[in-house]
């Protein structure tokens, strides 16, 4: 009973979630006088940034897979490693930073006024490939570190007890024992670096600095905003979809990551590294917290600088409730939309119907798929031509966040729920639970999970840039978005001080986070 | 349309929301820095607004051609009264978007020197394209375009597709060099720190060090002289005449309240306005007989060269084609 009315719901969940992509279609099919532009397809600049959205996010995968790959060992390697939870609450934190104060501190950092710049040249300039590069390292190389890390981790302690049998040397170890362990791992790690960076929008938007460092997804943007030449924008939608959707699925052909788990080193054997690889490790291992810290260091003299007046003058309170607000809203959507969802693909998981359960999979999990810009362009130029931007934005700005976020909530959930099924499914039946009563059941169960989904979500929805770029109006302004415009300018005070606030906030909620993975 | 402007945007949304319930409002687009709390926004609307018994109201976008851009979005929808921002090189592209109204105002006020004549856009102020550099690091600096394009000194100037100054270079480029222009943007490209979306950004970042020139007005000088006290900041002049800006303020066909907006544009040509444009705004005004502070006679008078609105509005689209893709190489 409870499973059957579940189902329903858990279909009119997923109807509503097409629905919403099916109407960005809509808008970006149905513009009326131009249509798509064709030209774009053969323009020169088109091809130049799509050559450069290509190898910008090439180039930040190969860095971050290959500087994960030392930091990795060196944090496997050494299990006593001081701080070493932190380190990888660290690694979380900078990879689910909101873009925007990262930007902040690299600007405070090494822009043209920065703290390190007087060391770096005449010729130093933060903006282009260079600042791009920089950026997209810092927020994917600790996630690479994360998904090596725990793939390492998977070594049993018997083979390389074993390996102690044979005497097996540190680099017949690393070819026997680490190579196969990693192989399959690093293309993964690499397409899902290069997907991120493909689909990357603030930071090429902040640190592009012209045409010449230009990306499809912030092309796309600009045609829209800066040209309002809609035929443009809708071709260059198309376009990223058809790419970025290629590389998704690409990427599907291939397991996922698990880099959010907790670590669960326990009493494992390793074997012990000499002095000489130790101390390497080490440095690796310190020059790793260096470059974390770092640009969020950054942020802090700018501290000191502001005096309570302009504190005041901010205006801090607004933009932060839009954020928390528009954040709290999409990410309790969004884990509640995963939660109906998985109600047909947990029964058709019991019921064994394989095809079935992967279809609906695939369909709950569409927009991994669908670029947030493409949705956004297409829901944009619906709302242009039907209704007032201005008082509907902000609505429009939660519903493609929670389209965007509900894969990440299931991908939260599932596992629990699976287990769930596998221990209890038969008692609940056994019991003929009503509906209320099975949620009682139910809940209380997955409680630890709902909440980690539900943090996940609400730090990715409060980092949005992309979505509310597309939206946003002058009467109301979300605090990325604030500090976007702040760092814009230049006004690195000012800046760095909202970015701090809002670093606090994203550090709290990871902290709950693995808190939660923790226990 | 000098924007100096040190304050964070957020006091716009202040301005934009402490408005009165009964008077009439009259709500006016306009860019980012004119509504700061230096500009001359908030002068202008206190003095308006002690005799028009109206709520002045303005909404600031990015810069001048995000004016336009958004009154396309908007159409008949918009709920603007009056546009004031965009400038001569977009006057041809806005009226196309026959949302334009009569301004029906005298045109024998303004200076003859301007030899205004447009029955729809209103002029309120004026300048000449120019780069700006700091003459305490710069002693020798560039004496042409030419010369600046082929140097290797750090610029900063703005996107032509959001900003008037960034399009007005785009006309400037095109004037000295024809179809030469895309090389010359190349080279341009080799130096150029960024581009950015708006004048103040671009500005801010000139005066926090962030390059040796930044793509800004003649008249910027005087407002270091006179609200900074610094006297280094200089316009390089340059041998082969500078673009002008002529800002334009019109009223749209959709405003219910016209005589409010043509009271308004009356205003803004008045000579208690026109006191009040030049050293908050940082532009020259467009009567005769305003009386400015001194430092306005040091600045440079360049000869004036570019384009007429309709060959602008015939090319413009081209222009900043050949400009992002030769930005882009």
């Amino acid at each position: 009973m409870a499973q059957r009315s579940g189902q329903i719901i858990g279909y009119l969940a997923l109807s509503s979630l097409l629905l919403i992509t099916a109407w960005a279609f809509y808008g970006l099919s149905s513009v009326g006088e131009g249509g798509l532009s064709w030209a774009v397809f053969t323009d020169p600049y088109i091809h130049r940034i799509l050559a450069f959205s290509l190898q910008q996010a090439a180039l930040s995968a190969t860095g971050s897979v290959l500087l994960a790959l030392p930091v990795a060992r060196a944090v496997y390697y050494l299990p006593k490693l001081w701080g070493k939870h932190a380190f990888l609450a660290l690694c979380l934190l900078c990879f689910v930073l909101p873009s925007l104060i990262l930007i902040t501190g690299l600007v405070a950092l090494l822009g043209g006024a920065g703290y390190l710049s007087p060391y770096l040249g005449e010729s130093w300039n933060l903006y282009g490939l260079q600042g791009i590069l920089l950026a997209h390292l810092f927020l994917n190389l600790p996630f690479a570190i994360r998904a090596f890390y725990l793939q390492l981790q998977a070594i049993p302690a018997s083979s390389w007890l074993l390996a102690r049998q044979l005497k097996l040397s540190s680099w017949q170890s690393v070819a026997w024992l680490e190579w196969p362990q990693l192989r399959g791992r690093l293309f993964t790690v690499w397409i899902f670096v290069f997907v991120l960076c493909f689909n990357s929008f603030a930071v090429v938007l902040s640190l592009g600095g012209g045409p010449q460092s230009t990306t499809l997804e912030v092309a796309i943007y600009q045609a829209l905003k800066y040209d309002f030449n809609i035929p443009e924008a809708l071709s260059l939608a198309w376009l990223q979809l058809l790419i970025a959707g290629s590389l998704f699925l690409l990427m599907t052909r291939f397991s996922t990551s698990s880099w959010l788990s907790a670590d669960t080193a326990g009493a494992q054997f390793l074997p012990s590294p000499n002095t000489k690889s130790r101390i390497l490790h080490g440095l690796v291992y310190l020059l790793a917290w260096f470059m974390f810290l770092l640009p969020l260091a950054a942020l802090i003299p700018s501290l000191l600088q502001i005096n309570l007046e302009r504190l005041a003058q901010l205006q801090i309170l607004q933009p932060l409730l839009t954020s928390l607000v528009l954040g709290v809203i999409a990410a309790v959507l969004s884990v509640l939309f995963a939660l109906l969802l998985l109600s047909p693909i947990r029964l058709a998981r019991l019921a064994g119907k394989a095809k079935q359960q992967w279809l609906l999979d695939v369909l709950a999990n569409h927009s991994l798929i669908i670029p947030a810009m493409v949705v956004s362009v297409g829901l944009y130029v619906w709302l242009l031509t039907h209704l007032d931007v201005d008082q509907w934005g902000m609505i429009f700005v939660i519903l493609i966040n929670t389209l965007i976020l509900v894969p990440f909530a299931i991908q939260q959930l599932k596992p629990r729920l699976f287990q769930f099924d596998d221990q209890y499914q038969r008692l609940a039946q056994q019991l003929k639970l009503n509906s209320l009563a099975y949620w009682q059941v139910l809940l209380p169960w997955l409680n630890r999970d709902l909440q980690a989904a539900f943090v996940l979500t609400l730090l990715l929805a409060m980092g949005d840039v992309a979505v509310f770029s597309i939206f946003a109006s002058d009467e109301w302004v979300s605090l990325p978005w604030l500090i976007y415009s702040y760092a814009g300018s230049y006004r690195i005070v000012e800046a760095s001080v909202l970015s701090f606030l809002f670093l606090l906030i994203c550090g709290f909620l990871v902290f709950w986070l693995e808190q939660i993975k923790k226990t | 349309m000098k924007k100096i402007v040190l304050l964070p945007l957020l006091t716009l949304f202040v301005v934009g929301t402490a408005q009165a319930v009964d008077k009439p409002v009259l709500t006016v687009y306009t860019y980012d820095s004119f509504v700061s709390e230096w500009g001359s926004g908030p002068k202008l609307e206190a003095a308006f607004e002690k005799t028009c018994n109206c709520d002045l109201k303005f909404i600031a976008v990015e810069d001048g051609v995000s004016i336009l851009n958004r009154l396309k979005v908007e159409g008949e929808k918009t709920k603007a009264d009056v546009i004031l921002g965009i400038d001569d090189g977009l006057m041809e592209e806005a009226r196309a978007t026959q949302l334009i109204a009569e301004h029906t105002q005298s045109v024998d006020k303004l200076s003859a020197s301007l030899k205004w004549t447009d029955q729809d856009f209103l002029p309120y102020d004026y300048g000449y394209f120019s780069f700006i550099y700091d003459s305490s690091k710069i002693s020798k600096p560039a004496a042409s375009l030419k010369e600046l394009v082929e140097s290797d000194a750090k610029v900063i100037y703005q996107d032509p597709r959001t900003s008037t100054p960034g399009q007005g270079l785009m006309f400037w480029m095109k004037s000295v060099y024809g179809d030469q222009a895309e090389a010359a943007w190349q080279q341009l490209a080799k130096h150029t720190v960024t581009v950015t979306k708006g004048w103040w950004e671009a500005y801010s970042m000139f005066l926090e060090g962030g390059s040796d020139y930044v793509l800004s007005y003649n008249t910027s000088p005087a407002y270091h002289v006179i609200s900074d006290k610094k006297d280094q900041y200089k316009a390089a002049s340059f041998s082969e005449g500078h673009v002008a800006q002529v800002e334009l303020a019109a009223l749209l066909k959709s405003s219910i309240k016209p005589e409010l907006g043509k009271q308004f544009l009356s205003f803004l040509v008045s000579p208690e306005a026109q006191a009040i444009i030049p050293v908050t705004n940082w532009m020259l005004p467009v009567i005769d007989g305003v009386e400015l502070p001194p430092a306005f006679s040091q600045l440079i008078q360049p000869q004036r060269i570019g384009f007429t609105p309709n060959e602008i509005a015939a090319k413009r689209a081209d222009w900043i084609k050949e400009w992002r893709s030769a930005a882009a190489k």
